[in-house]
């Protein structure tokens, strides 16, 4: 058994009537990774989270299995976690007029809604508004992190310099060559798993130990190879060699939890905020943290223009608070960081600060999924089961669509994630007709043959689509809520409809049957990763933050997170994100030393 | 953690099959072959929470049909689906949910008696088959209450059965939710 050290604790009574060299909002992969960089540079950091410090290895109860549970997983009576189907039928706020006391977002329906529902926020609490969108929202210290999938991909020059090659959009105002340190040390620091490629659109990290792959994966790699295509075990966020100078986190041992539920790893061998970030920024002395503490402003110094802090409310008591510093660092995600400029109204900043160039909630993108393959392994039926889930994912086949071809129907790209072989659950039993001995016998012969694959494609990014402030509906603080205008466009249309007849093509080179296919596109923002809604740039007209992901307007005010995206590559964003505030900060605290900011 | 783990080469541990709650009242079964008499009492301690006792006899008896014993593992009734069902239901407030199990059960019975003249427990195991078979020849399309009723009862049965110990250890053999050591599982890429 593998045990980690208990954190710091963590107390609300925090020092507010101090000015903090720099505050900083949200406790995700971008707030932790602020919260890092400053205090590693002897910064007086106070970290804001609108979510509780839970009790992370109790929700998670990474090895407890099924039979063990009362509802084998599942919530108690009471909890409803939102259907696909109540996503397209209906329209936002999907809770309103729920007759369940809790309402989840769809993650808690992967199977597992009890270890999750504390994590996700309650929807009855957090609605929004507008066209349909599948806001998967985590309240607690670490955010999102608590629950990723772990994918850690960095990005190329095929999407930092997008527009060169293909013409659409704007390219940002990095290169990867600007970036490549910083990934090297977040590789370092937090721990990867994979195997190096060598490929141009999927630049390899700073891998540890590999996962390994399953036999129908071996066989679809072999088959791609003939392609010229490129199938790499899942490169995980995960130490699978450990970290000698992180006391909070274990290797992986193979246990596969991850993978049966929503994600979560007790022993955090996955990567996430508080222990890989958070606990060991506690431990120089420099970081205080403050949770149950919804930021819904920026404040502003009337002389200057410049941020002076931050207005919050306590989740339990109601009361509110500010909290001064001469830095303001915003991490709350793509989405509520966009909330909470648009909500920092002042006279010097009238469309909210940071909001000259009206580009505040605009640009948002994120990955499009749905559509996918699904395989049978022939070699596989009937043989004995294997272990083949012991690990923190499957695989994945990088982009191979325009990059030295030019699709007719579409710019861009999309790579496939999945996973093939035997899993705690046989869940061919669904699928498979009939009953009694022989059915019983079919579920068992054929539980470990099946391979399936499922792609995300880059979503452009479009000015008109965006999110603003609803000028009625409020949360549950009073705080108003965010309005959707989105929508999948053409181009993800057609990119989806590639994804189906490429992933047919792929296990057919293989020699694997192809049993199923997946057509339709899940409802926007199934991927969990929004992004793009304050873009870089280096035109203040045309964006928010300069390459330093620091307001044009406003040069003591820094958004880290997602939001800074200026477009979404078909790769997974965490890594980037991560990556791109290692960066910020460490020019951050220089120009903090100097007296620049 | 490592108490659950299974020896591969005997299926369920001596001690797991001891735990499973369930299985407790039918261990002999564990080592009859599949020509074995099923047992006639449905396994439950005490009485049912949501159903009433002939409709548990009859949910019991329709789920060890999907999933019966065989000579590899044991079935649906000594993995105690039905209780788990009956469980779940006893909690529920989804009262849809609730009306459509008492109605579906009964609208098996109906379908016995159409086909063979008597209600489902009634009838002989050549009956009961002839019953789930023509519900389940409609498994992809169905349209009567009672073929609608199969597709629920089945994913049900389904979800209780590969969750259950029996399911999981003495069905599946399944390898994982183990610390690996050393050599991980598995083949290397390059």
């Amino acid at each position: 058994m593998t045990s980690v050290k208990t954190p710091p604790p963590l107390s609300q009574d925090v020092d507010l009537s101090k000015t903090y060299d720099a505050v900083i909002v949200g406790s995700g992969a971008a707030g932790g990774m602020a919260a890092h960089v400053l205090t590693e540079q002897g910064m007086d950091v106070l970290m804001l989270e609108a979510g509780k410090k839970l009790p992370i290895e109790q929700e998670l109860r990474s090895m407890q299995w099924p039979y063990d549970h009362p509802r084998r997983g599942d919530a108690p009576p009471g909890y409803h976690s939102l259907s696909f189907n109540e996503y397209t039928i209906r329209t936002p706020p999907y809770a309103k007029g729920s007759t369940f006391k809790h309402v989840m977002s769809y993650v808690g329906g992967w199977g597992g809604s009890d270890y999750v529902k504390n994590i996700l926020v309650d929807e009855k609490d957090h609605p929004y508004t507008g066209t349909k969108y599948a806001w998967v929202r985590a309240r607690a210290l670490g955010g999102k992190t608590n629950i990723w999938g772990r994918l850690a991909l960095r990005l190329s020059d095929y999407d930092f310099k997008g527009k060169t090659h293909d013409g659409y959009g704007d390219d940002w105002p990095i290169s990867y060559a600007d970036i490549e340190p910083y990934y090297d040390r977040v590789d370092r620091y937090l721990g990867i798993s994979g195997v190096k490629e060598n490929l141009p659109q999927l630049p390899d990290s700073l891998f540890q130990r590999p996962n390994k792959l399953s036999f129908g994966e071996v066989k679809l790699r072999e088959g791609l190879k003939k392609m010229g295509r490129v199938l790499t075990p899942y490169r995980a966020g995960v130490t699978t060699d450990g970290l000698k100078h992180n006391k909070y986190r274990s290797k992986c041992y193979g246990r596969g939890a991850c993978d049966r539920r929503p994600g979560g790893c007790d022993i955090h061998a996955a990567f996430d905020s508080p222990t890989g970030l958070i606990y060991p920024a506690m431990d120089t002395g420099h970081l205080t943290i403050r949770t149950n503490s919804i930021a819904h402003e920026v404040l502003v110094d009337p002389n200057s223009g410049k941020a002076r802090g931050v207005a919050f409310v306590d989740s339990g008591t109601r009361k509110s608070y500010e909290a001064k510093a001469k830095v303001v660092i915003v991490g709350a995600s793509t989405l509520e960081s966009a909330r909470l400029l648009l909500l920092s109204r002042s006279p010097q900043h009238p469309n909210g600060i940071g909001n000259s160039s009206g580009h505040v909630g605009h640009n948002f993108c994120e990955h499009v999924m749905g559509p996918g393959v699904t395989g049978l392994v022939k070699d596989l039926v009937g043989k004995p089961p294997t272990l083949d889930d012991g690990r923190p994912g499957g695989f994945y086949i990088p982009r191979f669509r325009n990059l030295k071809d030019r699709q007719p129907g579409f710019v861009r790209g999309y790579g496939f994630e999945g996973s093939g072989g035997f899993s705690i659950f046989p869940g061919n039993a669904f699928g498979t007709p009939g009953f009694g001995a022989q059915f019983k016998k079919d579920v068992r012969d054929h539980a470990g043959a099946f391979i399936g694959m499922g792609g995300f494609g880059e979503v452009l990014s479009r000015y008109e689509n965006y999110v603003d402030l609803d000028p009625d509906a409020k949360d549950a603080w009073g705080i108003p809520t965010l309005r959707f205008h989105y929508q999948f466009g053409d181009n993800e249309k057609k990119m989806c409809e590639d994804m189906v007849v490429a992933g047919r093509e792929m296990l057919e080179a293989a020699g694997i049957e192809v049993v199923g296919t997946d057509e339709k596109m899940l409802t926007e923002g199934w991927s969990i990763h929004e992004l793009g809604t304050a873009r870089m740039g280096s035109d203040p007209k045309a964006s928010v933050l300069n390459q330093f992901q620091q307001s044009h307007d406003v040069k003591n005010l820094f958004v880290v997170d997602g939001s800074s995206h200026v477009s979404a590559s078909c790769q997974n964003p965490t890594w980037t994100i991560m990556a791109l505030a290692w960066r910020s900060c460490e020019y951050l605290a220089g120009e903090f030393k100097k007296g620049n900011l | 953690m490592s108490d659950h783990r299974v020896d591969p080469q005997e299926g369920l541990s001596r001690r797991e099959m001891l735990e499973v709650t369930a299985a407790a009242l039918a261990t002999p079964l564990l080592h009859l072959g599949p020509a074995a008499a099923p047992p006639t009492t449905p396994i439950l301690q005490g009485a049912p929470k949501f159903f009433t006792g002939p409709e548990f006899a009859l949910l019991d008896e329709l789920s060890d049909l999907i999933i019966p014993t065989d000579a590899h593992s044991p079935g649906a009734r000594v993995a105690g689906v039905a209780t788990y069902i009956d469980f779940r239901l006893s909690e529920s407030l989804d009262a849809d949910e609730k009306v459509k199990w008492h109605s579906g059960l009964a609208a098996v019975d109906a379908l016995s008696q159409e086909l063979n003249g008597k209600a489902f427990m009634q009838g002989s195991p050549e009956q009961r088959v002839a019953v789930l078979t023509k519900l389940a020849a409609a498994d992809h399309d169905p349209k009567t209450a009672a073929e609608h009723f199969f597709q629920q009862l089945k994913g049900w049965t389904v979800r209780a059965y590969y969750t259950s110990k029996v399911g999981i250890h003495a069905d599946q053999e399944y390898k994982g939710n183990v610390y690996q050591r050393g050599e991980f599982a598995g083949y290397d890429a390059t």
